[in-house]
């Protein structure tokens, strides 16, 4: 396992590697009553849905990130934060976007 | 079972619990045995142990009775005996279970709040599934219908792609082929929505859309026509 430190405060963040011009798909379990609000944060900034920007809870519970046909740029740390009246949490992971290189 | 006595009380339920006390109670028997009932006794039996307690010495008229030296917290079920000249009817079957708490105290324990715990995200690469478009929503229905609003409901796609997915509602005058998109800018996330704008007297038809980042499947198929007035009964769809 690959390990990354994190600013201030965010715990330890474990290292992901996808392909560029492949999907990473973040998939984070949440419990909490009642039901938590979940944010996604790429270095700081809410992730917005959009059109490569997928944001939706699964059949089975889990929360999802989908970010589409990865670039360079979409590397970065990814934070999920619920909360709900009684507290607040997160989970973090780092992404890292290899890029395709021809050898000749 | 004693000849002569009444049969059984029936429908015993708590009308009122608090921590103080539980008020019971009943139906009268079907069958009095021939005389007249005289009044009733209530048991009680705390969930979890099998030992019943007689809670009136003297037989109660009414059919309903404050049940107090309940231990606070505690579940409790409850049965109900019939008396008359020749005897004590065969118990009740039993209540449904009841708490002695305080209604506040017993929502609270309900919707006790626990703080969010969110596990470790894990990450997985996925190969772009160009072109796979949602296929339709299934088991569309309208379940609510007034003069102001329909609402419809639906299934998501059985197959593949369902993730990420979103739904286009279309509507139409019965007897046409024009179908208008109903929430032309943004695709609603639940499998559920509420109709406005509706011309009260006429007849709509309604289908949906799925939508994802491939694009915008194919339509449902049709709801029966819906006509919108006041009437609230829709007809149950065969095999409900």
């Amino acid at each position: 396992d690959t390990w990354a430190p994190a600013p201030n405060g965010t715990p330890r963040a474990k290292v992901f590697a996808v392909s560029a011009g492949k999907h990473a798909k973040f998939r984070c379990y949440v419990t909490g009553k009642p039901k938590p609000e979940i944010i996604w944060q790429k270095d700081g900034k809410v992730v917005a849905p959009g059109r490569r920007h997928l944001v939706y809870e699964d059949r089975e519970g889990y929360f999802i990130l989908k970010v589409l046909y990865c670039r360079p740029r979409d590397q970065g740390l990814y934070v999920c934060t619920a909360s709900n009246t009684a507290g607040q949490t997160l989970s973090a992971v780092q992404l890292q976007v290899k890029e395709h290189r021809l050898r000749f | 079972e004693i000849p002569g006595a009444p049969g059984a009380p029936l429908d015993v339920q708590c009308l009122d619990a608090n921590k103080d006390y539980v008020i019971v109670s009943w139906k009268q028997p079907a069958v009095d045995g021939g005389n007249p009932i005289l009044g009733y006794f209530i048991d009680r039996c705390e969930v979890g142990t099998t030992h019943w307690t007689q809670c009136n010495e003297t037989p109660v008229k009414f059919a309903r009775f404050p049940v107090t030296g309940l231990i606070e917290g505690r579940s409790y079920i409850f049965r109900v005996r019939a008396v008359n000249r020749a005897g004590v009817s065969l118990p009740s079957r039993v209540s449904e279970a009841v708490a002695a708490l305080d209604p506040a105290d017993r929502a609270r324990l309900r919707s006790h709040p626990s703080a969010p715990w969110t596990g470790q995200i894990i990450v997985t690469e996925e190969e772009p599934a160009e072109g796979v478009i949602p296929g339709p929503p299934t088991d569309l229905q309208v379940i609510e219908a007034t003069k102001n609003y329909v609402v419809l409901s639906w299934k998501p796609p059985g197959q593949r792609g369902h993730e990420g997915i979103m739904y286009f509602v279309e509507k139409c005058i019965a007897g046409t082929e024009d179908w208008q998109r109903v929430n032309t800018e943004i695709p609603v996330k639940s499998p559920r929505f509420a109709v406005f704008d509706l011309s009260e007297g006429k007849s709509y038809c309604f289908r949906v859309r799925c939508c994802n980042s491939a694009g915008i499947g194919e339509p449902s198929e049709a709801t029966e026509a819906t006509v919108v007035d006041d009437k609230l009964d829709i007809p149950k769809p065969p095999g409900r």
